[in-house]
């Protein structure tokens, strides 16, 4: 980062003055987290800030200085019996300053927010980039569902703890002290109760609320948890109904909400007195400035003005900076969680790109193969060596394997024996660690991966079902693929009449509303509109199948591959015994015997 | 306007129904505590000019009387606290009592067969949906009945105030809050109704283009669409951001317009208390006071931006939610069956909607008490819409059907976030720990509860997590055998398990079922195997019928799925 950063970052240290009891607190929660979380954490706190967005609502704050002033000056003049023209004209300064102070305002949130937002939406390209690539084979590469909430809701609490949060942090460390020194020079006491109750307001929210905090956040993640305990009970509503248990389940609720209703107001009672000292010190601020103003005028009180008597001006203008003061320290309390959930979303937006792995080759690098279409494809496989990241045993060790073209190749094995891992390796879906892998000729790596892709095609063993219709999951959104081509693989495919009975109609998530076979059926159509394709890999594609359909689906498969070369891996040995060659895999294999 | 109310009726009627004392109280003290730093201002400005103009001559000072005002002010300043305190307790009360209403009144009414199954067909979009809408109306209360009550209240306490001093300027300062202080935030609710529906259709396609991104990766990168998913997601975040963005200058326009509505009042009634002080209408002081009440007019009805920007998000969520929340007539049950029979259908057609095709067409079909039958076809061939008929989740449309009281064992084992003893009593609320236990052992898992320290304590994770998938089966085996129907049905009970474990099972089903009628929807050999007659139904036909013993009945268990 350039020195902008670091002298946002400066800013940022004396904010953290300010804020310094609760982020002792907040601390607590920090440690809690993964060391990965509190280095992005760090790297989050060095976030730019958008300076001029920042001085424009500072700017708008401070404003009321002389809007203030001009008020009490008015006032002055209304009790000394001055000519309403002189006053005439305050009411338009007054007026003036007023809507200057709100396109000033208006002027610094749209900023920050523009900025603020920028930085979701880059961090959110960043995720998705990272995401994109992180090998199938690595093991902790998120389930789609948490990535979609990370990247999708949790990344939101972002944008208000970046527009908001931060400007307002700010605005709190600035403008009381700015306000204290504008009454310092005309009244000492004043200054005084000013200085006196604005740093007692954070120490008695941390005294109340160093327990209570805890314990109200505990509650909020239960509150959340009302929400988790609807979802879990109508994910199960079938078993629910089944059993008749729809009433009993209904009260359950009724009564989980209302313990914790009960549990939670307990803990609020002594989470809220954190604000309401906030509030009293306000208040007392305002009136212990009002009171000692108005005693002082009356000669009560005669110390506090530098030996001088306030004017009423003075007076009152004092009393119009004392809720100002307060204002930015109100403010921060109020949008005080974004800060941990922002945080938060930070850290889990770069944790989903921590990628143990990638698959070679992003589509863009790369170059271009020139190679005859017409000839199927060659896979050969030297001393391949490969393991799971943080794996101490290899799945392969110098393994060897040759596919000559147009040959079909069944590799047979049980679950767990490596056969969909060397899929994934000949598909560059994850990087190895020794050996090569050459496809015609050409070893496979990160410049070449996403070239040679192109020559294969891809049947898994539960395919994703996209959202969208039946056709939009055949084309995938590929230009060459046209109306025609995926109504001919519809046909090949044996798929048409599931097609016309859905027309445009989106398919249920994840297949719901179609049979295995359907599904498999459509990865075999989306296989037939591939026009490049010179290479079939099959990853167990009849697993759970009955025979009839198994049957026909391998019929067409084979009928698919014709011209090209296909390998399969199956644990079914009738279905194997179909291909041209059978290598087995714990033997053949993994005993750097194979053919 | 007019269609706004009816929007918010049922969930207004709802948070009314369930909370109403906290609820006013919520607004009641919210108001006050509004009130009372208005006057605190007022006052204290009243204060300070009158001691100022006091304390010219040294025989005022001393006539003045300071106390009684002091304490006012510290009265005031004390009951702001207080009413504030009380404020944040009786707001997050009523909030917490309705968010228990409301999800309760949700959980009923999604359990009619109709969104019952529109959840099981997308159920991570729904429930997202779902969330967010309920987000959505749990803010209702906060961010715009609140906040509205207390606008209301300020402005009949300035137009009070104020009109003590000449009635012109109270009706001005009071038409001038009720225009801009409310005119502002409803037309900014009105031009971001559609940002804000926009904004929560983009977020949905953001997280449906993100599960489509991971979970078809590998479908993508083979055919070389990695990069174009990458940037439809992308372009999702953009379509929110350009949302986020609309919404966001409607606020900032908003916040700026209470600024230069509030200068301009601030101005306004400087100008005004100046004439009527000028005049001799009113004194010094009060015109400082009517100034110091003007400046803290219009903070109040900064609380209602927020409100009135989501309020799109809102209405959609009450237009979705609402219509649920009103009871639903309950299911009309199944006639009981006659004779010896179980289950009777007889020419029944079942037409599901927006479906092009029926389900079932015409179909026939009775089950003998005690007998045991397999249903057996692909999905979709109508093996659920038979079981549905039987429970009575489904209407029958065309034809009669009969069936005795029956008991569901789903395809997918359903648990719940739960103690294993709450988990088994969904089936017999009244059973004891021993009953429990021992439908347990029967269902092979004495050896796994006894090692559980917490035994029947033990908490189970959200949809039974904790537990493998055949513990999770067994489990919901016991669940079933605690339930004493005559009639069994069984949805693919063994799917997704392996072979061994799905062989002792299937051991101990067809032990416990003894006595009972058992009808089961399956593709899968090891299942049908417990039949004896299998009934092979396609698109929505039976096609054939084998009893155990012929030579179609092995033929046609062959042709299954083995494993």
């Amino acid at each position: 980062m350039g020195p902008a950063a670091d002298a946002s970052s400066r800013t940022l240290h004396a904010e953290a003055d300010l804020a310094a009891e609760q982020d002792a607190l907040g601390e607590n929660a920090e440690t809690t987290r993964p060391k990965s979380a509190m280095r992005d954490t760090a790297k989050a706190r060095k976030l730019p800030i958008d300076r001029k967005a920042a001085i424009l609502q500072m700017s708008a704050a401070l404003l009321w200085l002389p809007q203030a002033g001009l008020l009490a000056i008015a006032v002055g003049q209304i009790v000394a019996g001055n000519a309403l023209r002189s006053i005439f004209w305050l009411s338009i300064a007054v007026v003036a300053i007023g809507i200057l102070r709100a396109l000033f305002d208006a002027a610094g949130t749209r900023r920050a927010f523009i900025a603020a937002r920028h930085v979701v939406s880059e961090r959110r390209e960043q995720a998705i980039a990272a995401l994109s690539l992180r090998s199938p084979l690595d093991i902790g590469r998120p389930a789609s569902g948490l990535a979609a909430s990370v990247l999708a809701e949790q990344a939101e609490a972002v944008l208000p703890y970046l527009a908001r949060f931060r400007p307002i942090r700010l605005k709190a460390t600035l403008v009381p002290v700015a306000i204290l020194l504008c009454v310092l020079p005309i009244s000492w006491v004043a200054a005084f109760v000013l200085l006196i109750s604005a740093p007692l307001i954070p120490l008695f929210m941390a005294l109340i609320g160093w327990r209570a905090k805890a314990a109200s956040e505990k509650q909020l993640v239960e509150m959340g948890s009302m929400n988790a305990f609807l979802l879990d009970r109508l994910r199960g509503l079938a078993t629910l109904r089944s059993f008749e248990a729809v009433e009993m389940t209904a009260q359950r609720l009724r009564a989980n909400a209302e313990s914790l209703r009960v549990r939670t107001m307990a803990v609020l009672r002594i989470a809220f007195l954190s604000s309401a000292v906030l509030e009293l010190f306000a208040a007392l601020g305002v009136a212990m400035v009002a009171v000692y103003v108005g005693f002082h005028l009356l000669g009560h009180l005669d110390f506090g003005a530098w030996g001088k008597r306030l004017s009423l001006a003075e007076g009152l203008f004092i009393l119009l900076l004392a809720p100002a003061f307060f204002e930015p320290l109100r403010e921060l309390a109020s949008v005080w969680h974004d800060r941990a959930a922002g945080e938060a979303a930070l850290a889990a937006l770069v944790d989903l790109a921590n990628a143990d792995g990638t698959i070679l080759g992003a589509e863009a690098a790369g170059r271009v193969l020139q190679r005859s279409r017409e000839k199927a494809t060659d896979v050969r496989i030297d001393e391949l060596s490969f393991r799971h990241a943080g794996s101490a045993s290899f799945v392969f060790e110098n393994t060897n394997l040759h596919v000559r073209p147009g040959e079909r190749v069944a590799l047979l094995g049980p679950s767990g024996s490596g056969k969909s891992t060397l899929l994934a390796l000949i598909a560059g879906l994850a990087s190895f660690e020794d050996g090569s892998i050459q496809i015609d000729g050409e070893p496979l790596g990160q410049t070449t991966a996403a070239a040679l892709r192109r020559q294969m095609i891809w049947i898994g063993q539960r395919p994703h079902i996209f959202a969208g219709s039946i056709s939009d999951n055949i084309s995938l959104g590929r230009q060459a693929v046209g109306s025609a081509a995926v109504d001919a693989a519809l046909q090949f495919a044996k798929l048409q009449h599931v097609a016309n009975a859905r027309g445009d109609a989106q398919i249920g998530e994840g297949g719901s509303g179609l049979s295995g076979g359907e599904i498999l059926r459509l990865a075999l159509a989306r296989a037939a509109v591939d026009p490049h394709g010179r290479l079939i890999i099959a990853d167990e594609p009849t697993a759970h199948l009955d025979f009839a359909t198994a049957n026909d689906i391998t019929e067409r498969l084979l009928r698919l591959s014709a011209g090209k070369t296909l390998i399969v891996a199956t644990h079914d040995p009738i279905l194997a015994s179909r291909f041209d060659r059978i290598i087995t895999m714990s033997q053949d294999v993994n005993s750097r015997e194979a053919a | 306007m007019m269609t706004l109310l009816r929007t918010l009726r049922p969930v207004v009627a709802l948070f009314y129904v369930e909370r109403r004392g906290m609820l006013m109280a919520g607004a009641l003290l919210a108001a006050v505590t509004v009130l009372a730093g208005i006057a605190l201002l007022g006052l204290s400005g009243w204060f300070i000019t009158a001691t100022a103009i006091a304390g010219l001559s040294s025989a005022a000072a001393i006539a003045f009387d300071v106390f009684a005002p002091a304490a006012a002010i510290r009265f005031l300043a004390l009951s702001r606290t207080a009413a504030r305190y009380g404020e944040r307790l009786a707001t997050h009360d009523a909030t917490l009592g309705v968010l228990a209403g409301l999800r309760e009144r949700l959980f009923r009414s999604w359990s009619q067969p109709r969104l019952a199954r529109d959840l099981q067909r997308r159920p991570a979009k729904l429930l997202f949906r779902l969330t967010a809408d309920i987000d959505a109306l749990d803010s209702l209360y906060l961010r715009v009945l609140v906040p509205l009550a207390v606008a209301l209240s300020t402005v009949l306490a300035v137009t009070v105030a104020l009109g003590l001093m000449h009635p012109l300027l109270g009706l001005g300062a009071g038409f001038w809050l009720l225009a801009t202080g409310l005119g502002i935030p409803l037309a900014a609710a009105r031009l971001s109704q559609a940002p804000s529906r926009r904004r929560a259709h983009a977020l949905e396609t953001l997280r449906s283009r993100t599960i489509d991104l991971v979970a078809g990766q590998t479908d993508l990168v083979m055919v070389g669409q990695l990069a174009a998913q990458q940037k439809a997601v992308t372009a999702a975040d953009r379509r929110l951001a350009q949302s986020d963005d609309a919404m966001n200058r409607i606020e900032t326009i908003v916040n700026a317009g209470f600024g230069a509505s509030s200068a301009i009042l601030l101005g306004g009634t400087l100008f005004a208390v100046a004439a009527l002080a000028n005049a001799g209408a009113i004194s010094g002081p009060v015109a400082a006071l009517g100034l110091l009440i003007a400046f803290a007019a219009l903070e109040p009805f900064a609380g209602l931006r927020r409100g009135a920007v989501e309020l799109g998000r809102t209405l959609l969520a009450a237009r979705r939610i609402g219509p649920s929340l009103t009871p639903a007539a309950p299911l009309a049950p199944v006639n009981p069956a006659k004779d010896e029979l179980a289950v009777q259908l007889v020419k029944v057609t079942v037409r599901h909607e927006r479906a092009p095709l029926p389900s079932l067409h015409d179909l026939s079909l009775s089950v003998a008490q005690g007998e045991r039958v397999a249903l057996i076809g692909s999905s979709g061939a109508g093996k659920s819409t038979v079981l549905g008929l039987i429970t009575g989740e489904l209407a029958v449309q065309e034809g009669r059907a009969e069936a005795r009281p029956a008991t569901l064992l789903t395809q997918r084992t359903e648990l719940f976030q739960d103690t294993l003893r709450d988990n088994l009593r969904l089936a017999a609320p009244t059973a004891g720990d021993a009953q429990l236990l021992g439908s347990i052992a029967q269902a092979g898992l004495a050896d796994l509860v006894a090692a559980l320290p917490a035994g029947l304590d033990t908490m189970l994770g959200e949809g039974g997590h904790g537990l493998s998938g055949g513990q999770a089966r067994r489990l919901a085996l016991a669940r079933l055998l605690l339930r004493d129907t005559p009639l069994w049905l069984l949805d693919e009970p063994t799917e997704g398990l392996d072979g061994e474990t799905a062989r002792d099972v299937l051991r101990r089903l067809a032990r416990l079922m003894h006595g009972r009628t058992v009808i089961i929807a399956t593709h899968i050999r090891r299942e049908a195997a417990i039949a004896n007659r299998l009934v092979i139904l396609e698109h929505g036909r039976i096609v054939a019928a084998h009893s155990r013993g012929t030579q179609d009945f092995d033929t046609a268990l062959a042709a299954l799925r083995p494993d």
